[in-house]
């Protein structure tokens, strides 16, 4: 029998495809699965040659995360994690309230009101993406030194506008346009003012997509790195600066570095599941559905 | 509804926009004001630790980076890594596109797994990597290398392994966005080109060439418009792993701004560096947008 017969063909192709989608899974997947290995090994696993799969788990540098403590002579430096994951808290909220609040009325304007510049508007607020963030890191660090805001959560959450405002207009506006006219014209006639067929009938009915949009923003801010790292001080680090604390001049605390990954990590992981069909939508603000 | 309420009605709407913007151009305003100020700044000699030297300086600080040699290289590797980084991104990113587009078995659970790796903070992903890129053989990747005969790698403290090691991690956490965008640009194509081209006989080369390329032409733009944008301006990676090193080997524009103005504090030229690095960004999204804007026109 020759080797090309077609079932044989057939069985090489299925090979191929299993082994490639195998290699994009382990591409995918292994570094979290290492991490997460690597959260549960003592000190003495953790810099063995070779590294080991197989060794005894400890939670023992979750338990260092969460008291605040640190093995080892160099308590001065330890970071307080419990304390940043709760600014994460604070400030992803702040700042995605404050976007919401103001960027419903803007999103309802763009999307459902002709007016002069509104497409040098909406263009101001999609170039906000695109903008190196030190450009305005500068200038906000000596205000805010002047201001009394450095090292504040209100601070905080002003600057994080800059991520979560245009994002937040824009994705709303094109939630808002998908409501079809003929529903407003509707309520209109019924006697609904612009008010009234804000919170009558385009809200209600972009429930779903304001929800997206919220949970999107939640966690742009938290993921945002730069602007806390130069706004913010040891009271307000939120968790992405938190967790390169764990590199000090003395030492790189691997496990517990590990264990704040993770803990880092673990609210987006969960949210993105929950928003999955949208996250292209998001990233693109709205420019991909 | 009479002309002199018309009339009233009109005049409201006509300002109503402006009042249901309001909220937002307020904070908007106190963004543009620091941007404005920073701006300023940059035509200054600020330095924080020296505010008796502050002087206006016109464009001094502009036309000293061309003599000042951590500027040349630093807009070497920011163009370098962003050529290498969109090429390296958006050719596998197409690659997994296609093959996820054909019916492959776990497609869903495939696309679902990858979105975690996209919307990761990229400082911990940078972190992740960084304990799996330890130089010696008790990291996990010199471990696998050397199963294929490859010697441990000084990841970030030699300068291929530094600017590998970024180019990689910046990979991992961006390769989906491209991926799922194209994968999603695949599945929105119309179906009629490839039945015409399946009349004509067309072999499975020249389909891709000659129909889904083509067609796919401006989800590509796309997205090498929004990775290269953020390519330009790539910071916590670099920030997490490197700082730039070693040598400056890794420091880009927005790493270059940084340390002169937040350990150097030297605020008006690392202002002035930020300003170059935003006027590139610009320059490069304004030529990307109007071939954008041409690759949906011609496909529509």
């Amino acid at each position: 029998m020759s080797a090309q017969t077609p079932s044989h063909q057939h069985l090489v192709r299925n090979v191929a495809i299993a082994l490639a989608a195998a290699l994009l899974l382990l591409w995918t997947v292994f570094p979290f699965f290492w991490i997460l290995l690597t959260s549960l090994k003592g000190p003495g696993d953790m810099l063995s040659v070779p590294p080991k799969f197989v060794f005894s788990p400890t939670l023992d540098n979750y338990a260092a995360l969460v008291m605040g403590e640190q093995r080892g002579q160099y308590s001065s430096t330890r970071p307080d994690f419990p304390l940043f994951f709760l600014n994460s808290i604070i400030i992803s909220v702040g700042a995605v309230a404050l976007s919401i609040v103001a960027g419903i009325p803007a999103a309802y304007a763009l999307a459902r009101f002709d007016f002069p510049l509104k497409s040098g508007l909406a263009f101001v607020l999609m170039s906000f993406r695109f903008v190196p963030f030190i450009a305005f890191v500068i200038p906000l660090y000596l205000l805010y030194q002047r201001l009394g805001l450095y090292n504040t959560h209100a601070g905080l959450i002003f600057a994080y506008q800059l991520i979560t405002l245009p994002f937040t207009i824009w994705m709303l506006r094109s939630f808002f346009q998908e409501i079809p006219l003929e529903i407003q014209e509707a309520a209109k006639i019924d006697g609904c003012s612009w008010l009234g067929v804000l919170t009558k009938v385009i809200l209600p009915l972009s429930m779903p997509g304001i929800s997206v949009t919220v949970i999107l923003g939640f966690i742009f801010c938290w993921n945002a790195f730069n602007y806390p790292l130069m706004l913010a001080g040891r009271q307000t680090f939120p968790v992405t600066v938190g967790a390169i604390q764990f590199i000090s001049y003395e030492q790189v605390l691997w496990g517990q570095m590990a264990a704040a990954t993770i803990v880092a990590a673990l609210p987006q992981l969960v949210l993105s599941l929950m928003v999955q069909k949208y996250i292209v939508r998001g990233l693109t603000m709205g420019a991909v559905k | 509804m009479n002309t002199a309420q018309r009339r009233h009605h009109w005049r409201r709407e006509a300002f109503l926009p402006y009042l249901l913007l309001a909220p937002a151009l307020v904070l908007l305003a106190g963004m543009i004001y620091p941007f404005a100020l920073g701006s300023y700044y940059s035509l200054t000699s600020y330095w924080l630790q020296y505010p008796k030297r502050f002087r206006f300086v016109w464009f001094d600080n502009y036309v000293n980076l061309v003599t000042e040699p951590l500027f040349a290289s630093a807009l070497e590797f920011t163009l370098g890594f962003t050529v290498a980084a969109v090429a390296l991104q958006v050719g596998l990113g197409l690659a997994i596109a296609l093959f996820l587009h054909g019916r492959i078995p776990g497609r869903g659970a495939i696309r679902a797994l990858m979105l975690l790796p996209l919307m990761m903070p990229p400082v911990i992903t940078a972190l992740m990597w960084k304990i799996m890129m330890a130089s010696t053989n008790a990291g996990i990747l010199n471990h696998m290398l050397s199963f294929v005969g490859v010697d441990p790698i000084n990841w970030f403290g030699s300068t291929g392994g530094a600017v590998a090691s970024i180019l990689i991690i910046d990979t991992w956490g961006n390769l989906p966005f491209v991926a799922l965008i194209l994968l999603g640009g695949l599945q929105a194509l119309p179906n009629e080109p490839y039945e015409a081209a399946r009349v004509d006989g067309a072999g499975t080369l020249a389909v891709l060439r000659y129909v889904t390329l083509p067609l796919l032409s401006p989800f590509i733009v796309l997205v090498v418009l929004f990775r290269t944008m953020d390519s330009l301006r790539i910071f916590d990676v670099i920030y997490a792993t490197t700082l730039g090193g070693p040598n400056d080997a890794t420091t880009n524009l927005h790493i270059m701004a940084y340390q002169y103005s937040f350990q150097w504090f030297q605020m008006g030229k690392g202002m002035a560096q930020a300003i170059v690095l935003l006027l590139i960004v610009v320059i490069c999204s304004y030529l990307l947008m109007r071939l954008w804007n041409r690759a949906s026109e011609s496909t529509q």
